[in-house]
């Protein structure tokens, strides 16, 4: 039984996500002593870099989609994981999400097929309440960290997020969704209770929160597992600086400037 | 970094609640194990039943809601060990994040 990281890594014109990739890639090999494959597309030049995935797969990469500062957000294709994966028990990664614990290791003891988060809490944000994918419908499930086996299960999860991904416009107006642009988060949301014949099947719940760090949280690196994390908290129309320390707990960082700034230091 | 974001980051208080709010998340991952085919949360309530109880074969839900037929003091060994060990490590940083101003 083979077990290994996946990750997707398509570089636009501000974010190198190959470098992330990398960075993730070899907080993997340290903290969980799995392999890495990286998907990317040929315009990577990977001439520029030295880091030796296990495996580096090219594909056709779909640009067809834009974040929220309208930038070229090139996320699409995640179905694509399940055929990709070189692996019997594949861990797929985003590659702002940062490793610091063996923690990871534990979907593999569980007995399930595919699993992902279906609880975040926010660093220093304790107000922050679970996302829905639009108002008075489902909560988000998030494709940040999902763990899977090659069973037919997982595959059959993948496809339909392959269908939810090539008719997005009409799963839009379907579940009233007011983002526009296209997220994995939500197509696996879809994918998912499609596949479980509209119910909520804990049992693909990975059972702890799905940490992240807000944009507007800054993280500082004091050792290579421990961080001093500083956040703006807005009280009666001021700003009141205040910190926390973390040790040893994966977190996702949305601000990607402060992520390659903590695994370059 | 420079200078004014120093002295301004210098001036943050530590935000106690933020810090239970992240043990909390950090430890409950720790506390949860995979064993003799169901998943299991190491917690006072689950230990306390598993002790009372008396058969040294018995069905308990797991976490999921599966009934899962398992040996009661082996179950039971594994709870505590990691209920212990976790908690010991929970308290520790707890101890030591209390003490921050």
């Amino acid at each position: 039984m083979t077990r290994g990281v996946l990750l997707f890594a398509f570089n636009n014109d501000k974010v190198d996500y190959y470098a992330m990739a990398i960075a993730t890639a070899k907080r993997a090999n340290k903290f969980l002593n799995l392999p890495v494959t990286v998907v990317t597309d040929k315009t990577t030049d990977l001439s520029n870099y030295t880091y030796q995935f296990d495996n580096v797969i090219i594909v056709e990469a779909d640009r067809n989609n834009l974040n929220a500062s309208n930038e070229v957000w090139i996320n699409k294709g995640r179905f694509q994981a399940y055929s990709l994966s070189p692996y019997d028990e594949t861990l797929l990664l985003d590659t702002d999400y940062l490793i610091n614990s063996d923690t990871l290791l534990k979907p593999f003891d569980l007995y399930d097929d595919f699993m992902c988060h279906n609880r975040t809490s926010f660093l220093m944000n304790t107000l922050h309440g679970q996302e829905l994918i639009s108002e008075h419908t489902y909560p988000t499930l998030w494709a940040t960290v999902i763990y899977f086996k090659k069973t037919e299960k997982a595959k059959q999860i993948f496809e339909c997020m392959e269908m939810v991904q090539k008719n997005y416009s009409h799963y839009t107006q379907l579940y009233n969704m007011t983002v526009g642009n296209y997220r994995n988060d939500f197509s696996l949301t879809i994918a998912l209770r499609i596949v479980c014949g509209q119910t909520e099947d804990h049992i693909h719940y990975i059972p702890w929160n799905l940490v992240h760090v807000g944009k507007n949280t800054i993280v500082h690196k004091d050792t290579d597992t421990s961080y001093t994390v500083i956040y703006d908290n807005w009280q009666r129309g001021k700003i009141r600086k205040e910190y926390c320390t973390v040790s040893d707990m994966d977190f996702h960082m949305m601000n990607k400037e402060n992520f390659m700034e903590l695994v370059n230091e | 970094m420079d200078t004014k974001q120093l002295i301004t980051e210098a001036k943050a208080r530590f935000n106690h609640n933020s810090a239970k709010i992240y043990l909390k998340d950090k430890y409950e991952s720790k506390l949860s194990i995979a064993y003799q085919g169901g998943l299991w949360v190491a917690n006072i309530e689950l230990i306390s039943f598993l002790k009372a109880s008396t058969q040294d074969q018995i069905v308990v839900l797991d976490m999921y809601s599966n009934p899962i037929k398992v040996n009661r003091i082996e179950l039971l060994t594994k709870l505590e060990k990691t209920y212990h060990y976790v908690m010991d490590q929970w308290h520790i940083e707890w101890a030591s994040l209390e003490k921050k101003r």
